[in-house]
């Protein structure tokens, strides 16, 4: 068997999760289930989306997600849904995050999605950017007359991408006053003396 | 002396615990602490400065964690980023024959860790309304005999708060309160004008200010992260971890040991004495004696009573210092079947900056001076306002540029607030141990028994209907009344498995948390609960922790124990 290969992406990453968690593991953790936590960890960094370590979607509808999610959130002055990583997010909180239901739920409604570009004349993809704006708008709007609990494919993954870009470093610092350690609480402050919204969540 | 001898032995390190480790070393005895989690130092606290991109899945938890800790995942506590200060459910099952969240933390530490750090005093009214009432059992113990230890752990432990003379809601020692926002300020004079209502700021355990003490010198102010649960490097609020057990480690008398169970008190029938405890490690299930005069029960509520009940001898048939039948009964809790939120029209050129970690307090006004209901006791509201969030698109067709303008604009004012109850002691609502089911460490299974009742359900009605009102009232919009399940425990206030009172026959502890008929063993953790108020509990805690560790040195020193 070869050794594996140094320089690959995945033995850098697996290298640095371990400094990390050397890192921890001297000032902090010591213990089985602060490791299992360590382990556990998805950090944005190691799901790049690229198919080839797909978790959930399949490399189409991964493509299709993607697109969608860029729709809802496009790269302007600040980074869009795909800068952040968005895409793979999605895939890899559709794998862990969700019960079977919830995931036939989506893959079904992927399909249809899909099904009704082409039922409406072309492939979503092979569409112009306008047109795919489109067809993602009457969806969401279709969606959002009719009862959507449980939540529909296209608001799933609205949902799923406003989570995942907001959790992400450029969602967060580009969009919003990101202030780690704010040192004071000031109840009534007048927005005129804000730059931008300041990260609450 | 060998080294299985202390004077002292406190099992559990949670709120209680780390308390009567301080009180007890610092009066010079040499103390042996004992928890049966792992060890955590402060300042070990892994997910403390992640930010939100460091979690994994967005910090919400996976199917996998979700089959692991069933029991903390129905609450509505769990997140990646606390994941670790909660037990794993299911290696470690107890029998629900009534659902009941029981939601331990099993580390140095404990729950002081988690806690949400509210800190209010029970007043005269609660300790009074047994006796006025006729419910269960008097309390042994007056307001103004707890006062002073109130006084004593509010200084130590550093609690945030206003001075408001409200009778039913004694004031304490407070560091400076930290701000209602300009909408929480609106709500607190509409109240007060329409329902002569009073709205307070949370009285929280975070640092406004430096302590009025040098005893901590490992801990800083509140820096308004909001991520206390977490565990705060900063030692911005209390716990046992960033307070009491360092200053205990400083007097150089305690021996800390984690990851041992305490299972069982010895009992010595010719002394009539407990003399110690069997603890099995958690790792490798070796048994081991461990003796001393003076031992404090603080492993919660049903921590301690599961060890008491497993404490079974010739004197006590039926668990230790039982004679009165009432060890594992009156669990209480608060019972917190919703509230109610609405959206606030205008404020839209303010808001507010740093992330607080407390929230607006509405204080009980049921049952309370004239006011008379058709329940007896009553309950307090916990709540704030804020602005709406990014979720606030997550139902919403609007996309693209448009979209990404909105994400600059905060979000228009909500407020929201739930309802925490009293749960009256019922001597049905118990604990008890099934000895034909083994756990993985091959002792009792636990059976938990405890529902809300007929006092509950009435009171429920108010408490829906109360908060609606007053939003309605203050002039709020779109007032929905939240509803939600509750089971006991998950208020994570269970309490009352080994009451105190002044008769042995209908109590297990006396009026300094001694047990009646074992005075050197001394249970100070949410057992010794006589009835349960609606405040967060945690400060009597320690009240009666600090006082009963008093009690145990003056008692040692005179010979009696």
């Amino acid at each position: 068997m070869n050794s594996p290969d140094e320089s690959s992406p995945e033995v850098i990453q697996r290298r640095a999760l371990l400094k990390r968690a050397a890192w921890l593991l001297g000032g902090a953790v010591s213990t089985p289930a602060a490791l299992a936590f360590l382990q556990g960890c998805s950090r944005r960094e190691e799901t790049a989306g690229t198919p080839a370590n797909l978790r959930f979607l399949d490399a189409a509808g991964l493509a299709l997600v993607a697109a969608i999610a860029e729709i809802m959130i496009p790269k302007t002055e600040t980074s869009g849904a795909k800068d952040a990583g968005v895409p793979a997010f999605i895939d890899s909180a559709l794998d862990a995050l969700y019960a079977k239901p919830d995931q036939q739920r989506f893959k079904a409604g992927l399909a249809e999605f899909e099904a009704a570009a082409r039922a409406s004349g072309k492939p979503f993809l092979d569409r112009d950017a306008v047109a795919q704006a489109d067809f993602v708008r009457g969806s969401l709007e279709a969606a959002l007359s009719a009862d959507h609990d449980p939540k529909p494919f296209i608001l799933m993954t609205r949902e799923l991408a406003l989570l995942g870009y907001f959790t992400s470093k450029v969602g967060i610092t580009e969009n919003m006053e990101y202030v780690p350690v704010p040192t004071a609480f000031h109840g009534c402050v007048p927005l005129s003396k804000m730059n931008k919204p300041v990260y609450w969540e | 002396m060998d080294t299985n001898s202390f004077d002292a032995i406190v099992v559990g390190t949670g709120m209680s615990g780390g308390w009567a480790a301080k009180e007890l070393t610092e009066k010079g005895l040499k103390t042996l602490v004992l928890d049966r989690g792992r060890m955590v130092r402060h300042g070990e606290y892994p997910t403390a400065t992640k930010d939100p991109w460091d979690l994994p899945y967005g910090n919400r938890i996976t199917q996998e964690t979700r089959r692991r800790k069933p029991i903390w995942s129905r609450t509505n506590y769990p997140t990646p980023a606390n994941e670790h200060w909660f037990v794993e459910d299911a290696e470690n099952p107890y029998v629900e024959e009534q659902p009941f969240d029981w939601l331990r933390g099993w580390h140095v530490g404990g729950r002081s860790l988690m806690w949400a750090r509210q800190s209010y005093r029970f007043g005269p009214l609660d300790f009074g309304a047994n006796a006025k009432e006729g419910v269960a059992i008097p309390w042994p113990v007056s307001y103004e005999e707890i006062a002073p230890w109130y006084d004593y752990a509010e200084t130590f432990a550093g609690i945030s708060g206003s001075v408001e003379g409200l009778p039913q809601l004694p004031d304490g020692k407070f560091l400076p309160p930290m701000d209602l926002n300009c909408v929480e300020i609106d709500f607190q004079k509409r109240l007060a004008e329409k329902l002569d209502r009073k709205l307070i700021i949370g009285r929280c355990a975070n640092l406004t200010a430096p302590l009025t003490h040098k005893e901590s010198p490992q801990r800083g102010t509140c820096q308004y992260r909001n991520m206390c649960i977490r565990g705060c490097p900063f030692g911005g609020y209390f716990s046992s971890v960033s307070a009491t057990l360092p200053s205990a480690e400083r007097t150089g008398n305690m021996t800390l040991l984690p990851d041992k169970i305490v299972y069982e008190l010895i009992y010595d029938n010719d002394k009539g004495k407990a003399t110690g405890v069997r603890v099995l490690d958690a790792h490798t299930g070796a048994q081991t004696d461990y003796f001393a005069k003076v031992i404090f029960m603080c492993a919660s509520a049903i921590g301690s009573a599961f060890i008491m009940m497993n404490s079974v001898s010739t004197r006590f048939p039926n668990g230790f210092g039982n004679d009165s039948g009432e060890l594992g009964h009156n669990i209480m809790d608060h019972n917190k079947p919703g509230g109610s939120n609405a959206s606030v029209e205008g404020y839209l050129d303010v808001a507010y900056t740093g992330r607080r970690a407390n929230g607006f307090y509405i204080p009980r006004y049921r049952n309370v001076g004239k006011d008379k209901r058709d329940y007896l006791r009553g309950f307090g509201y916990q709540g704030r306002a804020s602005r709406a969030g990014v979720g606030r698109f997550n139902d919403s067709a609007l996309m693209g540029a448009e979209l990404k303008k909105a994400f600059t604009e905060p979000g228009p004012w909500n407020i929201g607030m739930t309802a925490f109850a009293e749960i009256l002691p019922y001597h049905e609502n118990h604990a008890r141990l099934d000895r034909s089911k083994k756990d993985k460490y091959g002792l009792p299974m636990l059976v938990l028994n405890a529902v809300v009742r007929d006092n509950e359900r009435r009171m429920e009605v108010d408490m829906r209907n109360d908060a609606a009102e007053m939003l309605e009232a203050a002039g709020y919009k779109d007032i929905r009344v939240s509803s939600d399940s509750y089971n006991v425990g998950n208020s994570i206030h269970e309490m009352g498995t080994a009451r105190m009172g002044a008769d042995p026959k209908k109590s297990v502890l006396n009026k300094y948390n001694q047990v009646h008929a074992c005075k050197n063993v001394f249970v100070t953790d949410g057992s010794f609960m006589v009835s349960s108020g609606c405040q967060n509990p945690s400060l009597t805690y320690m009240a009666f922790t600090a006082r009963a560790a008093n009690h145990a040195v003056e008692e040692l020193k005179k010979g009696n124990l």
